[in-house]
């Protein structure tokens, strides 16, 4: 019963900040509620028995991709902040009908699927969080080592572009 | 007795539901805002709705590699929020404004 009442909990958490995030006129507001629904994200990981990837997903997101927002946001200043929201009632309208019908035909897609194949809802037995690390482990640095040493040079590659882009003088668009 | 046992009892379709749900709010994000930073973080948040899902399946159906999959994907949405805040920085620079209305060079 514990485990329905902490579901229930996290995804009134995670859709309420998420929703946060598309409302709130604020960018600062924004973050701070992203950081919330990585949170929330990240308890729901443990609910699934996935420790590891909660740890990393606290660490990772709401510990360095926010506060890289939050300081890329504080570096400019948005306090003239005006058209938050893009103009137009009519295509705004659309938008949101757009979302809102995808997001039933995923939900109801979904639900039909999971009916036919009801052997995939039953829940499989606990893992202890030693046994599903060390099995992420084996699998990440024997199976597939060489992803991850590619991931490794991505993440240099990442760094010296990301100076050199932020160092840029505009470009193509650089005036004379 | 169908709505107390769609309440009691959470099973993957409630996590894919949810994992929809996030999804669907990032893409609202994405298509409303027109702060590009704001936009950004709609990116974040659904890598992180398709993240929930595949922690969901790889639960329900006793496999380890969902979890390297999330990953995988972190890694790249880090990289990928690097970039796009360092193109951010960069827009700034030249137009003192990150709202995406003055970005109309591409327009034809």
């Amino acid at each position: 019963m514990a485990d329905v009442i902490v579901f229930w909990f996290l995804a009134l958490v995670t859709v309420g900040s998420g929703l946060a995030v598309v409302l709130l006129p604020n960018p600062i507001y924004c973050a701070l509620c992203l950081a919330m629904t990585m949170v929330g994200v990240s308890a729901l990981f443990v609910t699934l028995g996935a420790y590891f990837i909660a740890g990393v997903q606290l660490i990772v997101y709401a510990g360095a991709v926010l506060v890289l927002f939050t300081m890329v946001l504080m570096l400019f200043d948005l306090k003239s902040e005006t058209n938050a929201f893009s103009r137009g009632v009519i295509t705004g309208a659309i938008k949101v009908a757009c979302a809102g019908v995808l997001s039933g035909l995923i939900a109801g897609a979904i639900v039909m699927t999971l009916g036919q194949r009801s052997s995939v809802v039953s829940p499989l037995a606990e893992k202890s969080a030693i046994d599903s690390t060390k099995a992420l482990g084996k699998l990440l640095f024997q199976e597939n080592v060489f992803a991850f040493e590619a991931l490794g040079v991505l993440l240099l590659v990442i760094a010296v572009g990301t100076v050199s882009l932020a160092r840029s003088k505009g470009g193509t668009h650089a005036k004379h | 007795m169908q709505s107390t046992s769609f309440l009691t009892e959470i099973g993957l379709s409630h996590y894919l539901v949810l994992s929809a749900l996030l999804f669907v709010m990032g893409v609202a994000t994405v298509l409303l805002r027109r702060n590009l930073i704001v936009i950004l973080m709609g990116v974040e948040l659904m890598l992180n709705a398709v993240n929930i899902s595949f922690i969901a399946f790889s639960k329900y159906n006793d496999r380890v590699e969902g979890q390297l999959m999330v990953f995988f994907v972190m890694t790249i949405a880090a990289a990928e929020a690097a970039v796009g805040l360092a193109i951010a920085v960069s827009i700034f620079k030249r137009f003192k404004e990150v709202n995406i209305r003055f970005f109309e060079h591409l327009k034809g």
